[in-house]
């Protein structure tokens, strides 16, 4: 009598795909740092060699928290090279550090308009180079198409940043998430993968400078009408730690009122 | 000894580069170069419609109207073979020239090193070929055979049994000293650089190739045709022994080329530049020497003093020899340039050299690149990459952030330039990054992250004043304070210095606003202000 074959074991081989199953990779992914993130992924993780489309309703959500377990991962573990290219806002180098990114493999590229896009080409081809961030604002379809072909060829992540309102637009790109945020969570709601299905969107707990548990339900400013004026010889306050954001309103380091602008402050803005 | 010659027939007409864009939006012009009222070298073109060497310039024009009757250039050829010499010298030290036309390379200690000597003539060929001369080459065992078999040029097709074929062009090929005398033997003795009166002498004995003379007593040939031949054979035979002198590799690199026509097209020039690249990089080949910097001068309407010279100074992540990786460069620079006046010639010229030792092959052939060091392999994929965008972009644009340990947060990122990883390891307690200011050199690697607050990913670069009401900062709405306050002050030190930010008080926020955005607030004696996205 032949041996009986179970169909786990037929299903479990690579070349047959189940139609209700995400695609297979054909590179292992990167993980995000996420499992509820990576189930869905396809590869168990962030795509390498492929266009990777992030859509944040507006920047200030997170949506680069969400890259950095992966980009301190290639950059400490694997001694690649992160490029970042076109950052809207300049980058500040100690919270980088602070997530994991080794600065010593960081490349900042700040070209503006079709020179990015030519940027991220380059740095895909370049041997070393093992996550590309870029945003593009004004990518169109034929570009992205281009950028993940270029991508195809190596090894890289390759994240591209554009706008929220593009999520309505069709895109090149195999892998489409939309980011918004949601409180402490990140709400990642995938948008397009391979292997089909758009499951709910995703809490993602990243990693969030401050806790609002800690910060409890005080919702207040420092003072309905601030009255302290800021001590020139005063010590600097100790860094914030959130336990005592609490006693804040009675901390000596109160808010001053609204006083005419110091000329130091004045330069600032 | 294996010797490579390299005959340059047209080398009168090749010393001047044709640019491209000339061919490329004219039919291609026919040349020559003409001497004492004759023609000496005709392009493909010209000889096409007739224009033979010999001819004289009134019958060459009456042929063909439009030929480009160019004057000889003695001194441009001798530069041009001298400018091949230094290139051939990434591939051998041992590198002679034989004027008028001809160089001579000892290839033996190098076929290792180049997979061979199949693979490396067809690469010099190929090489010489792409640097847009015609060439004969013939690799023999002595100088003079290689000498003798590269100006016989193409080989009897009545099968001739050691043959190479490169880039449509069959050679000769010997590296037996025993079959030498069979091969030189086919050769036609017309085709000998010899003088008239012993042509014709030794076609009075009835010999007409070089077995016939060879066949013939040595003694008596002496004697009857004269010494000087005798030992010429001798010496090609490889019976007497055949010193050549090395060529003299300049002690600094500064090569000119004159360009044959007035180009006001920048793109147009970097195939003329290739040549002295290919110079530079077989002289930096010898001297077992990189470059971080090279200067290409492009001169404009000779004489006149009121244009100077334009520099383009190209710049290197690491120092490099590599032809391709200072082309790459030198096109993004060309491809940027607007030219203020035509050009009329190029100057290439390295100042600074410094060591750079060769690549290491792994002792064991390795199949796959996995045997090369994996992180040295690298740092230099991403030199060149920063060399590149940078030469595209300007400088100023690609940059390494690095974390100073500063309060203030707008001088805790200062922009570095590209180094080598493992240099700016070697140094970090030391070096300064380039383009920080004064207190960086206090810089750490990265402050302990225990010490310092959250920090947003995004700084911008110039706080934003937010509005305020009812004593809550607004945007898109009142803004929920989540931590803080962080006490940031101080910095008299540098007030008033210009680019400097100077005394500040504030208290920093971390602050949640209605449309989910976290961001870092400040609160100073002039209101609220935006500072930062946790992004």
């Amino acid at each position: 009598m032949p041996a009986a074959v179970h169909l786990d074991d037929i299903l479990a081989r690579a070349d047959v795909w189940r139609g209700d199953a995400l695609a297979a990779a054909p590179q292992p992914g990167v993980a995000s740092g996420f499992a509820e993130l990576d189930a869905e992924l396809p590869g168990g993780g962030w795509a390498r060699g492929a266009l990777t489309e992030l859509l944040p309703t507006r920047t200030g959500v997170g949506e680069l928290s969400l890259l950095l377990p992966a980009l301190a991962q290639v950059s400490e573990d694997e001694l690649a090279w992160v490029v970042c290219v076109a950052p809207p806002h300049p980058l500040h180098a100690p919270a980088l550090a602070q997530g994991g990114v080794a600065l010593e493999r960081l490349l900042v590229v700040g070209a503006p308009g079709r020179d990015a896009a030519w940027s991220c080409a380059r740095a895909l081809a370049t041997e070393g180079v093992g996550a590309v961030v870029a945003w593009l604002p004004a990518a169109d379809a034929t570009l992205l198409r281009r950028l993940h072909l270029a991508a195809e060829g190596s090894r890289a992540l390759f994240f591209v940043f554009r706008p929220g309102a593009c999520a309505a637009t069709a895109s090149p790109a195999p892998l489409r998430l939309q980011i918004d945020g949601e409180g402490e969570q990140l709400r990642v709601s995938i948008l397009k993968r391979r292997g089909g299905g758009r499951p709910a969107p995703l809490s993602l707990a990243i990693r969030r400078p401050a806790s609002l548990a800690a910060a409890g339900a005080q919702a207040q400013p420092p003072a309905a009408s601030p009255v302290a004026r800021i001590g020139a010889g005063r010590r600097a306050a100790p860094p914030a730690a959130s336990s005592d954001s609490s006693s804040r309103p009675a901390s000596p380091h109160a808010l001053a009122c609204p006083v005419p602008a110091a000329p130091a402050a004045r330069r600032a803005s | 000894m294996l010797w490579l010659a390299l005959f340059l027939p047209r080398l009168p007409l090749d010393a001047r580069p044709d640019l491209p864009s000339a061919a490329a939006c004219r039919p291609p012009q026919p040349r020559a170069v003409v001497e004492l009222d004759r023609v000496l070298v005709a392009d493909e073109a010209a000889q096409a419609a007739g224009v033979v060497p010999g001819l004289r310039l009134a019958s060459a024009r009456a042929r063909l109207p439009e030929l480009v009757a160019l004057p000889r250039d003695p001194a441009q050829e001798a530069a041009a073979l001298a400018r091949l010499a230094c290139w051939a010298g990434s591939f051998t030290s041992e590198v002679s020239l034989a004027p008028p036309a001809t160089l001579l390379l000892e290839l033996s200690s190098s076929l290792r090193l180049f997979g061979g000597v199949e693979a490396l003539s067809a690469r010099i060929v190929n090489e010489v070929l792409a640097q847009g001369f015609s060439v004969q080459p013939a690799l023999a065992p002595t100088p003079l055979a290689a000498q003798w078999l590269a100006f016989a040029a193409r080989p009897a097709a009545a099968g001739f049994p050691a043959v190479a074929e490169c880039a449509n062009n069959a050679y000769f090929v010997c590296r037996d000293l025993a079959a030498l005398p069979l091969q030189l033997g086919t050769l036609p003795l017309s085709l000998l650089d010899l003088g008239e009166d012993r042509q014709a002498r030794l076609a009075a004995f009835g010999a007409r190739t070089l077995a016939d003379v060879l066949a013939l007593p040595r003694a008596g040939l002496a004697r009857r045709v004269g010494a000087g031949f005798a030992a010429d054979l001798a010496r090609a035979l490889g019976e007497r022994p055949d010193p050549r002198p090395r060529f003299a590799f300049p002690e600094h690199f500064r090569e000119a080329i004159e360009l044959p026509a007035r180009c006001e097209n920048a793109p147009a020039l970097a195939f003329a530049a290739r040549r002295l690249i290919a110079a530079l990089c077989g002289w930096l080949a010898v001297r077992a020497a990189g470059i971080h910097e090279c200067v290409l001068e492009l001169r404009c309407e000779r004489g006149s003093a009121a244009t100077p010279a334009l520099t383009l100074a190209l710049t290197f992540a690491a120092a490099t020899r590599d032809p391709a990786r200072i082309a790459r460069v030198l096109d993004e620079r060309l491809a940027r340039l607007q030219l203020p006046a035509p050009v009329e010639s190029l100057c290439l010229r390295a100042d600074a050299v410094e060591a750079l030792a060769g690549q290491t092959t792994s002792l064991f052939a390795a199949a796959g690149s996995n045997s090369r060091d994996r992180s040295g392999d690298t740092a230099t994929g991403v030199a060149e990459l920063v060399e590149r965008l940078q030469a595209r972009l300007g400088e100023q644009c690609v940059y390494r952030l690095v974390a100073v340990s500063e309060h203030r947060p707008e001088k805790a990122t200062q922009k570095a330039a590209f180094q080598l990883a493992q240099r700016a390891h070697a140094k970090r307690r030391k070096a300064t990054p380039a383009g920080a200011g004064e207190p960086a050199h206090g810089a750490v690697p990265a402050p302990a992250a225990a010490s310092l607050g959250a920090r947003p990913l995004c700084l911008l670069p110039e706080p934003q004043a937010l509005a305020e009401q009812g004593g809550r900062p607004q945007r898109g709405g009142p803004l929920r304070l989540v931590a803080g306050p962080e006490r940031i002050e101080s910095g008299w030190w540098d007030e008033g210095e210009p680019g400097a930010v100077g005394d500040v008080r504030r208290d920093y926020f971390i602050a949640l606003s209605a449309r989910a955005e976290w961001l870092w607030i400040f609160r100073s004696d002039a209101g609220w202000f935006l500072h930062g996205l946790f992004a």
